[in-house]
């Protein structure tokens, strides 16, 4: 079973890290969670996102949700808002193509034009 | 919906849209009395009477911004319940919030599996982590010993200070604590 005292290792390590860069959140990742979102998968694409997000331990990263966004014929549908620049939707967004924004996107700063339904200043 | 806890996770995010910073869930399974529990409380900014009537008809929604005004949360999770002979009550004061408590015949042939709790649990916690969220699932067995599991994302804030819940190691932990507490206590056989 885990533990309270694992979780104060976890924060010393994190706070030795955060000591070494300025900026606390370089880019948020929005999932829309809404009933039409969540029948399309919406909780699958933000759990993987999460477990990207994890295993290529980007610290930097801010994974949160909102709720529905009248888009429900694109959901599941998420946002990549990054300061100072554009704001990306992605629509029809699965697991797969999750992981490849976080790949693509979010580590290399390369929009995926395939998955783009808006992008906004 | 595909499962109760897809549902339970659209409820959820209704608590979030009344502005809730507490939210409780409390899953109880009473064996022998073939009965599940599922119980949601908020602190959100409540409905009156008349709202309340309203948000369980399915042609129904709060959101002004749009056009399409219909949804489906409460409509939807009302008729899961009420399809395996099961009792939904929504309570709700204006200022003080609202709790849905759920009755479900446990081993109705119409009863949709309980699904990935986890899922839905960790990904609510980590994405919202300015609400405190509240688990409580219990087994109950009239004879011998219950088994329960607790968590609180209070006191997992509280010990990271101002380390943010999804901090790689920080969203690994509430995954991983969240799975095993479910497997320990065996709500469903899957």
């Amino acid at each position: 079973m885990k533990t309270l005292a694992e979780l104060r290792k976890i924060r010393e390590k994190a706070q030795q890290e955060m000591k070494l860069r300025q900026s606390n959140n370089r880019v948020k990742i929005v999932v829309g969670m809404g009933t039409s979102g969540i029948a399309m998968g919406a909780r699958e694409v933000m759990k993987t996102i999460m477990e990207e997000v994890a295993n290529r331990n980007l610290t930097d990263v801010l994974v949160t949700q909102t709720g529905e966004k009248g888009l429900s014929s694109m959901e599941p549908v998420i946002d990549v808002v990054e300061e100072g620049k554009q704001t990306v939707t992605y629509g029809n967004i699965s697991s797969e193509k999750a992981r490849r924004i976080v790949a693509e996107h979010i580590v290399n700063g390369k929009i995926v034009n395939d998955f783009v339904v808006t992008v906004q200043s | 919906m595909l499962d109760l806890s897809l549902n339970i996770l659209d409820i959820i995010e209704n608590s979030i849209s009344a502005k809730a910073t507490e939210i409780s869930v409390t899953i109880e399974m009473i064996v022998l009395k073939n009965r599940l529990h599922i119980n949601i409380k908020d602190n959100g900014i409540g409905m009156d009477a008349e709202l309340k009537k309203m948000v369980q008809d399915p042609f129904f929604t709060t959101k002004t911004h749009r056009k399409k005004k219909v949804g489906l949360g409460i409509p939807l999770f009302k008729q899961t319940v009420e399809n395996c002979n099961g009792k939904f009550i929504l309570q709700s004061e204006i200022g003080i919030g609202t709790e849905i408590e759920t009755v479900f015949q446990y081993d109705h042939i119409d009863r949709m599996p309980l699904g990935k709790l986890a899922d839905t649990f960790t990904i609510v916690i980590i994405g919202h982590p300015e609400v405190d969220f509240e688990l409580n699932l219990r087994r109950i067995f009239l004879h011998g010993e219950n088994k329960i599991f607790h968590f609180s994302s209070r006191e997992v804030k509280s010990e990271l200070g101002d380390i943010p819940l999804s901090y790689p190691d920080v969203m690994m932990f509430i995954q991983q604590n969240i799975e095993e507490g479910i497997k320990k206590i065996e709500l469903e056989e899957i």
